[in-house]
């Protein structure tokens, strides 16, 4: 990447994020802005994905787009005197869920979010790489990188979820039907 | 306060774009699910981002800790073979592996490491090839423990894994969490009440850098699990035999011929090499068994493209006889991805602006994990039920970490020897935590600042001192590190100043 990537790339990630912010603060013709915005930050990543490389360019771009925006976030700082705590007004803002729990509950939905949740992950990975066509490097590294996908999905779910009993049985069942199917089918 | 200043909205939100809302109950579940998350892997989340964005420089603290060493822009064959056949020799028996990284624009220096029957040693060597042994003890130290976080290798890479997929599954609870991500996308209100000051930074970092936390996120998760999912996949798909899954990966291995031999001679291999790839840049050569008859050498060269995979790979036997050969541009997109996740991960794909991106969002996603529970710490305390003795073991865990990574450094300038940064660490990461048996959560964090900022003041002057700077690298991090701990100590000076007023401890 030459030198003068870098800086041109924060410019075009600061620019699409500050008129997005133009965007925001308007009532009235904010349109124009929000349009303009994004296409500033598209513009800056096919830009950097043209002259630093297709993927090199974009994973460039993304980076530097991030610290660009953060820094028009930060610049748009609004600094309130220290108060103590509203208390009840708080809660207008969304609480966690106050679900009742038992302790077979509690160890069921971890062990969903953990190893069952692990394994069904793996079953799903596993039967991509069997069954989805291509080659057998793209298969399995694709089916290796849904594996973290899917378990963090499942991990998300099985604690967010009140119905327990639900959850259990799709991550069971999903966990016995793709090693069933991979098993199958096994690997050409 | 208005309804509009609230950052997330108790009925739900309207999606952008969409004519419909996010079910209340959708959004307060998710939230219980991503809080339990995050509660469960916090510290480990935090330790594993804040190591991670120190180890983003790892090539420039090597540097650092070797300011002495020679810089060289290449290397001659000759010096090569010279440097590692010298360092065969002192490895003593039972020669496993010699990893030889040669230099590169970010890391000018030829680097040997040994791994025999005594364990692993480190050498730098000048142009001639002649060894001065290298000493990259804390860079090592803060490597392995983001790594595997010291523990046995097989279980610390997992958990590291695992902690990786939790902060994963924390982005993608987070984002259902949050409706109004958009209509909140610039809010950064400073200094009102605490909870809507961490939950303001906590979605803002979490939504503009998430790019980059999902790339990282993804990434550590996949290669910390790699063993865990080539083991699966060899085991439901290739009859157990794992071998065949890296196979399908990597060069095929020599046959076995243990009978004693000279170390390898690798000058007709580096002439194969330059002959066949005229434009690259050999920057690796691992060699498997150098001292035996069944010896081989594999050389990693930089195709210069502007591919984020560009490494090329030959294979010789002891002979020079180039038995594989694979090359960047002719991989399948599968050998394509798998090659660039590391680079994605560690940031090793922009140059020095991308390292200082990656350290700055790094700081960002470290702040996430702490900012998270600082929320849900926050939210107990509106809500009439303080705990503060969570509190406070969660200050000395998040400032405890700093302090006690700056000691480990200072301590392995004055010592060298990595049991040193491991026992210094750990006993500033206890003693952090034991504060937190009796004293308020205020004080802790003070103090743990106030021994940073000392800390990295005194490691810089210390490494001036002890081992000079003739490297530019090792002037910035010293110029950094001075940096930081003034910064630190002003704004504890401003905090000082702007609330003189004692800080109201509620009791548990």
């Amino acid at each position: 990447m030459n030198a003068l990537a870098a800086p041109l790339l924060l410019a075009g990630g600061a620019a699409g994020a500050w008129l997005l912010r133009r965007a925001w603060s308007l009532r009235i013709g904010a349109a124009p802005y929000r349009w303009g915005g994004w296409a500033v930050l598209l513009a800056t990543l096919i830009a950097a994905s043209s002259t630093v490389g297709t993927m090199r360019g974009a994973f460039v771009a993304l980076t530097l787009i991030a610290v660009a925006a953060l820094a028009v976030v930060a610049a748009g700082l609004q600094i309130r005197a220290v108060r103590a705590s509203r208390n009840g007004r708080d809660c207008l803002a969304p609480e966690p869920l106050d679900r009742p729990s038992t302790t077979w509950r509690g160890v069921l939905r971890w062990l969903l979010a953990g190893p069952i949740g692990m394994i069904a992950a793996m079953a799903v990975g596993i039967c991509y790489a069997v069954w989805m066509p291509g080659e057998a490097q793209t298969r399995l590294v694709t089916g290796g990188l849904i594996v973290p996908v899917a378990w963090g999905g499942a991990m998300a779910w099985t604690l967010a979820d009140n119905r327990i009993l639900r959850a259990t049985a799709v991550l069971v069942g999903t966990a016995v039907l793709g090693f069933a199917a991979a098993a199958l089918k096994g690997f050409a | 306060m208005k309804a509009e200043d609230m950052t997330p909205v108790a009925k739900g939100g309207k999606l952008p774009g969409a004519g419909w809302t996010i079910p209340p109950n959708f959004v307060r579940a998710v939230l219980k699910g991503h809080s339990s998350l995050g509660l469960a892997f916090a510290a480990a989340i935090y330790i594993v981002c804040l190591t991670g964005t120190i180890a983003v420089f790892a090539r420039e603290l090597q540097r650092w800790e070797n300011p002495a060493a020679p810089r060289l822009a290449r290397v001659s064959p000759e010096a090569v073979q010279r440097a590692y056949s010298t360092a065969a020799l002192r490895a003593g028996p039972g020669l496993e592996h010699v990893y030889i990284t040669l230099p590169a624009p970010d890391l000018p220096r030829l680097m040997v490491t040994t791994d025999a029957r005594g364990g692993e040693r480190d050498w730098i060597a000048d142009g001639e090839g002649q060894l001065i042994e290298s000493r990259s003890i804390w860079t090592e130290f803060l490597t392995r423990l983001h790594i595997n976080l010291h523990l046995p290798r097989t279980w610390g890479v997992f958990l590291v894994g695992m902690t990786g997929v939790a902060l994963l599954s924390s982005l993608i609870s987070g984002l259902l969490a949050h409706p109004r991500i958009f209509r909140d996308a610039f809010h950064l209100r400073i200094g009102g009440s605490r909870r809507l000051q961490e939950a303001d930074l906590h979605n803002r970092i979490g939504v503009w850098a998430l790019p980059f936390h999902l790339t990282v996120s993804l990434t550590g998760a996949f290669l910390g699990l790699t063993t865990l999912i080539v083991g699966v996949l060899g085991l439901a798909v290739f009859q157990g035999d794992v071998g065949k899954v890296y196979a399908l990966f990597q060069p095929p291995r020599p046959a076995q011929d243990e009978r004693r031999a000279p170390p390898i001679d690798l000058r007709p291999m580096f002439a194969e090499v330059a002959a066949r790839n005229p434009q690259g840049r050999i920057d690796y050569v691992f060699l498997e068994h150098p001292t035996e008859m069944g010896g081989a050498a594999l050389f990693n060269v930089t195709d210069g493209s502007t591919r984020l995979s560009q490494t090329d790979a030959y294979a010789f036997d002891r002979s020079a006889r180039l038995y594989h050969a694979k090359r960047a541009r002719e991989n399948n997109l599968g050998e394509r991805v798998l090659a660039s996740l590391g680079t994605l991960h560690f940031g090793w794909f922009g140059g020095g602006a991308i390292k200082i991106g990656y350290g700055l969002l790094g700081l960002g996603l470290s702040y996430l994990a702490a900012g998270g529970v600082s929320i849900w710490l926050a939210r107990r305390r509106d809500k009439g039920r303080p705990t503060s003795g969570w509190e406070r073991i969660w200050t000395a865990v998040v400032w405890g970490q700093p302090l006690a990574l700056a000691a480990s450094a200072a301590a392995t300038l004055v010592v060298p020897a990595p049991v040193i940064a491991l026992v210094v660490w750990g006993v500033i990461s206890l003693a952090a935590l034991s504060c937190a048996a009796w004293l308020p959560s205020s004080q802790i964090g003070r103090m743990s600042r106030t021994g940073t900022a000392a800390l990295l003041i005194l490691t810089a002057i210390l490494h001036i001192t002890l081992r000079g700077g003739r490297d530019p690298a090792a002037w910035t991090v010293d110029g950094v590190l001075f940096a930081l701990g003034v910064l630190m100590l002003s704004s504890l000076r401003r905090r000082r100043k702007s609330n003189p007023a004692p800080i109201q401890v509620v009791p548990d």
